[in-house]
C-alpha cells in the first residue's frame, strides 16, 4: 500500500516501514492491488447488503427516525492467532478473577477483610447493591457477559481499558460484520486461516441453560428481556433471541407468582428459568430499586434469592466495572488466583488518593480523566484536546469529588487502514470481546472493532460517528 | 408458543387497520351523501361524532359543529383516539412491534401509508382532493391487507389478525348502517323520496353493490340492505360472514371457549330479524346492542389471551 503513512501511530496491518505486518500479508496485498474504484465498489455492495440483511442500530436523538443502517469497514482487521491465545488467556483469567471478586464481595468480603481493596470504595459504589448481598448464583458466577474493551498503544502493548459487567453489547454486530465481510470477499476467506465467530449465540445459550435452577427435567426456558424497541440495542436483543431461538420478552410479558416467573403466552402461563436481561439491574423490580420503574418485575429480585430464576448478568454485578474498582484489578486477580494479571491495565491515577490526585491536578492537560460510573464514553475530559475552561472545570469537578473520578495518561491508539472516500487511510480503533462465563469460560475470537471514522478522532461509539471493522484472528502458524 | 403480547399487538394491527379503512370508507360515504341530498334533508355532519361516539372528546376539543372542525377532528388529529390518523399512528406501533410476526413489506407499506396520510388528512378534511385523498388511504388499507394475506402461514399470528380484523369489520359495518339510519330518525318520510340513493350509498361504502345486486335482490332499499349488511353469510363485510370468521379464528386459537360464546351471543342479534318491521329508531337501537356485544367479545379475548393469569 505505497503512500499508506503507518510511522505515526502503531498500525494494526502495518509496520512502521511500511511493509506488512506477518499475518497480514496477504490482506494487504490482496487490497493493495485493488483499484480505487473497485474498493469503493465492493464498499457500496458492503453497505447494501447492510440494508437487505436490515442490519441497523438506534439513535436515542433522533425522534422518529429509529433506525439506521450499521457503519462497517470492509477493510477487515487482523491479529496473529498467536498473539490472540495470549490475549484470550488474559481475559479468562480476568473474568474469573471479577466473578470471584464480586462473589466474595456479596458474602463474606474477604478481600476487604484482608486490606486489599478499602471498603469505602465498594460501599460508596452506586453499583453495589444492598439488596444482593448473601445471594448465591449457580456457578459462584455473577457477571456471565463481559466485553471488555481492549486498546494498543503505541508502543504495540495491548492494554485492558475497560470491563463492562452490566449489559454490555455488540456481539450482533460482530457477527453480522463477518456475515457480509463473507458475502462481499469470499475470495479471502480461501485463502486465509481465519477462525470463526458464529458459534457465539449457542455459546450464549449452553451458558444460559447451565444457569437454569437445577431439579426440573424438561428444557430449561430462556428468555431475552428487551426494553422495547426503542432501546438502542434492540437490533441486538431481537437478534440474539432470534439467533439462539429464545423468546424476546418485555417486562409486561412476565409476573411472579409464590417466588416463580411465569410469561404469559396464548395458552396459560409457562414457567422461566433463565432470564437473560438486557435492562440495567435497577429497572428490573420496583419492589427491590427504583419504585418509578415501569420497565420492571414486581417480585423477581424474590425469585432470583430463592433461587427459583436465573438473572445473567446477576444484579449487582456492576460494582466490579466501577472504574476505580478497575484500578484494583491486577490487585484482585493477584489475590484470588495468586497470578499475574497476563493483560496490563492501563496505568490509572485515583483521585481519592490525595498524593494521586495531585498529581492529576497538576498534569490535566495531559490525561484521560474519567467518572467512575458512567460508560460510553459519557463526562469524561480528554485533556489534550480540551480546551483552558473545560481543564479548570474538571480540576473543580475532582476536587469536590474525588471518589468519584480515576484519570489515565492519554494513549496513542493504535489505527489500521481505512476506506475514506477513495484512499486507505489510518483511523484509531479498539477492540471489545466478549466472555461468556457460567459452568464454563469462553471467549470470542476477536470481537467487535470500532474504529473512529473521523481522521485524529479516537471516539469510536457509533452514536457519534464511530464504524466498526470485521476482526480477523488469523492462524499464524506459532 | 406465542406470547400474550406479541397476540395483542397482532390482534391490534388488525383492528386498527380496519378501523382506519372503516373511518376512511365513513367519512367518503357522508361526504358523497351530502352530494346527492338537497340541503333540506336536514342531515348534520355532527352526526358523524356521534356515530363514532366521540361526543365527549369533541366537546372537549372545542372545535365547533363545521364540516371542516368535524372532518379535522375525525380524520387529521393525530392525538384524539377517535381519528383516522390516530387510527394509522396505532397501526404503525402495532406493525413495528410485530416485524417479526408480520412480513417485511407490511411494515413499509404501513410506514409510508403512516407518512402520506400525515401529510395529506387535513387537506382532505379541508375539502381539498377529499374523495381522492380518501379512495389512495382506503386503497393502501387493502393493499396492506392484501400483503398480510397472501403473505402469512395461517397459524396463531394470522388467527390474531383475522380475529381482530372481523371484530373490527363487524363493529364498522353496525356503525355504517347507523349512519343511514340517523337519517330516517330525522325526518322518515322526507328522506323517503331519496331512500335509494341513500342505500345505494351505504352499499357503495363497503364496496358492496355489485355483490347486492348479483346475490339478493335488484331493488336497492333500506330493508334489503340491512338484511343484507347484518345478515348474509357470504359477502365478507356483512356482520353475520365477519362472526363467522372471527369465530373460526378463535376456534383455531387454544382454549377459545368464552371467546366463541360471546361471539355467538353477538350471532343471536342479528339473526332471525324481521327487518321489514323494523322502525329505524329501533334499527339504530339493535346497532347500539351489536356494538356492546362485540365489545364483550373483545373483552374475552382479553381476559382469555392477552391477560393470563391476571383473571380469576
Amino acid at each position: 500500500m505505497s503512500g499508506y503513512p503507518a510511522d505515526r501511530y502503531y498500525d494494526e496491518l502495518i509496520a512502521a516501514d511500511g511493509s506488512a505486518r506477518p499475518h497480514a500479508e496477504r490482506l494487504v496485498e490482496y487490497f493493495g492491488s485493488l483499484p480505487p474504484d473497485e474498493l469503493v465498489a465492493r464498499q457500496r455492495a458492503a453497505n447494501a447488503t447492510i440494508l437487505d440483511m436490515g442490519i441497523s442500530f438506534t439513535i436515542y436523538s433522533e425522534g422518529d427516525n429509529i433506525d439506521r443502517a450499521w457503519p462497517l469497514d470492509i477493510i477487515p482487521r487482523a491479529m496473529p492467532g498467536s498473539e490472540w491465545d495470549r490475549i484470550e488467556r488474559g481475559l479468562v483469567q480476568r473474568v474469573t478473577a471479577l466473578n470471584r471478586f464480586i462473589d466474595d464481595l456479596y458474602n463474606e468480603r474477604k478481600i476487604i477483610a484482608d486490606g486489599v481493596v478499602p471498603a469505602e470504595i465498594i460501599d460508596s459504589s452506586r453499583n453495589y447493591l444492598a439488596a444482593c448481598r448473601g445471594a448465591k448464583p449457580r456457578h459462584g458466577v455473577w457477571a456471565h457477559v463481559c466485553g471488555t474493551d481492549l486498546v494498543r498503544d503505541g508502543d504495540g502493548t495491548l492494554y485492558v481499558l475497560e470491563d463492562n459487567l452490566r449489559v454490555p453489547s455488540g456481539v450482533s454486530y460482530m457477527l453480522e460484520n463477518r456475515n457480509v465481510i463473507k458475502r462481499v470477499f469470499p475470495s479471502l476467506f480461501g485463502t486465509h486461516r481465519i477462525r470463526p465467530v458464529n458459534e457465539y449465540p449457542s455459546q450464549l445459550a449452553a451458558m444460559l441453560r447451565s444457569l437454569a435452577p437445577p431439579g426440573h427435567d424438561s428444557e430449561p426456558e430462556i428468555v431475552v428481556w428487551t426494553p422495547g424497541i426503542y432501546n438502542s440495542a434492540y437490533f441486538e436483543h431481537s437478534y440474539l433471541a432470534r439467533t439462539m431461538g429464545a423468546e424476546l420478552i418485555e417486562g409486561g410479558d412476565l409476573l411472579v407468582d409464590d417466588d416463580v416467573v411465569y410469561m404469559r403466552t396464548i395458552d396459560g402461563l409457562k414457567r422461566v428459568d433463565t432470564i437473560y436481561r438486557r435492562i440495567d439491574d435497577t429497572f428490573i423490580d420496583p419492589e427491590a430499586f427504583r419504585p418509578d420503574s415501569m420497565l420492571g418485575v414486581p417480585g423477581i429480585m424474590r425469585a432470583w434469592r430463592a433461587g427459583n430464576v436465573a438473572l445473567a448478568n446477576a444484579p449487582g454485578s456492576g460494582v466490579a466495572d466501577d472504574k476505580v474498582v478497575y484500578s484494583y484489578v491486577p490487585e484482585i486477580i493477584r489475590y484470588y488466583l495468586g497470578e499475574d494479571a497476563i493483560i496490563p491495565n492501563v496505568p490509572t491515577w485515583r483521585c481519592s488518593d490525595p498524593q494521586q490526585l495531585a498529581h492529576v491536578l497538576a498534569n490535566i492537560e495531559q490525561l484521560v480523566v474519567k467518572p467512575a460510573n458512567e460508560s460510553g464514553g459519557y463526562g469524561m475530559l480528554v485533556g489534550p484536546h480540551a480546551a483552558r475552561a473545560e481543564h479548570e472545570q474538571f480540576r473543580r469537578l475532582l476536587k469536590a469529588d474525588p471518589r468519584n473520578y480515576i484519570a489515565q495518561p492519554t494513549l496513542s491508539l493504535s489505527t489500521a487502514p481505512t476506506l475514506c472516500g477513495q484512499a486507505l487511510e489510518p483511523r484509531h480503533l479498539d477492540l471489545r470481546p466478549f466472555i461468556l462465563q457460567g459452568a464454563t469460560t469462553s471467549v470470542t475470537a476477536g470481537g467487535l472493532t470500532r474504529v473512529a471514522m473521523r481522521k485524529g478522532s479516537l471516539v469510536v461509539n457509533s452514536s457519534q460517528g464511530g464504524g466498526s471493522k470485521d476482526t480477523w484472528i488469523v492462524e499464524d502458524g506459532a | 408458543m406465542m406470547l400474550s403480547r406479541a397476540a395483542e399487538r397482532v390482534y391490534w394491527t388488525g383492528r386498527y387497520l380496519e378501523r382506519a379503512e372503516g373511518t376512511a370508507r365513513i367519512a367518503q360515504q357522508y361526504s358523497q351523501l351530502f352530494l346527492d341530498l338537497p340541503p333540506d334533508v336536514g342531515a348534520e355532519w355532527y352526526d358523524l361524532v356521534t356515530i363514532f361516539g366521540a361526543m365527549q372528546a369533541f366537546a372537549d376539543s372545542g372545535r365547533g359543529r363545521t364540516e371542516n372542525d368535524i372532518l379535522q377532528f375525525l380524520l387529521a388529529e393525530e392525538a384524539g383516539p377517535s381519528s383516522l390518523m390516530y387510527s394509522l399512528r396505532a397501526l404503525r406501533e402495532n406493525v413495528r412491534n410485530s416485524r417479526d410476526l408480520l412480513p417485511h413489506e407490511s411494515w413499509e407499506n404501513v410506514n409510508e401509508l403512516y407518512h402520506v396520510s400525515r401529510e395529506q388528512l387535513a387537506l382532505a378534511a379541508a375539502g381539498e382532493n377529499r374523495f381522492e385523498i380518501l379512495s389512495d388511504c382506503i386503497g393502501r388499507c387493502q393493499q396492506v391487507y392484501g400483503i398480510l394475506a397472501a403473505t402469512m402461514s395461517h397459524h396463531s399470528p394470522y388467527r390474531f389478525l383475522v380475529l381482530g380484523q372481523n371484530i373490527e369489520r363487524a363493529d364498522m359495518t353496525s356503525r355504517i348502517i347507523d349512519v343511514a339510519a340517523a337519517y330516517l330518525r330525522e325526518d322518515e318520510r322526507q328522506v323517503l323520496r331519496y331512500e335509494s340513493t341513500l342505500w345505494s350509498n351505504v352499499l357503495r361504502s363497503v364496496s358492496g353493490f355489485q355483490m347486492y345486486r348479483q346475490y339478493c335482490q335488484p331493488q336497492v332499499n333500506g330493508v334489503g340492505v340491512v338484511r343484507f349488511l347484518l345478515g348474509d353469510s357470504a359477502f365478507p363485510r356483512a356482520v353475520q360472514c365477519c362472526l363467522d370468521a372471527a369465530r373460526d379464528s378463535a376456534a383455531a386459537l387454544p382454549a377459545g371457549e368464552d371467546v366463541i360464546a360471546a361471539l355467538a351471543a353477538a350471532n343471536e342479534l342479528v339473526t332471525g330479524l324481521d327487518v321489514e318491521a323494523m322502525t329505524a329508531a329501533e334499527a339504530s337501537a339493535l346497532m347500539d346492542r351489536l356494538q356492546a356485544a362485540l365489545g364483550r367479545a373483545h373483552e374475552a379475548v382479553v381476559a382469555r389471551w392477552f391477560l393470563p393469569g391476571d383473571a380469576a
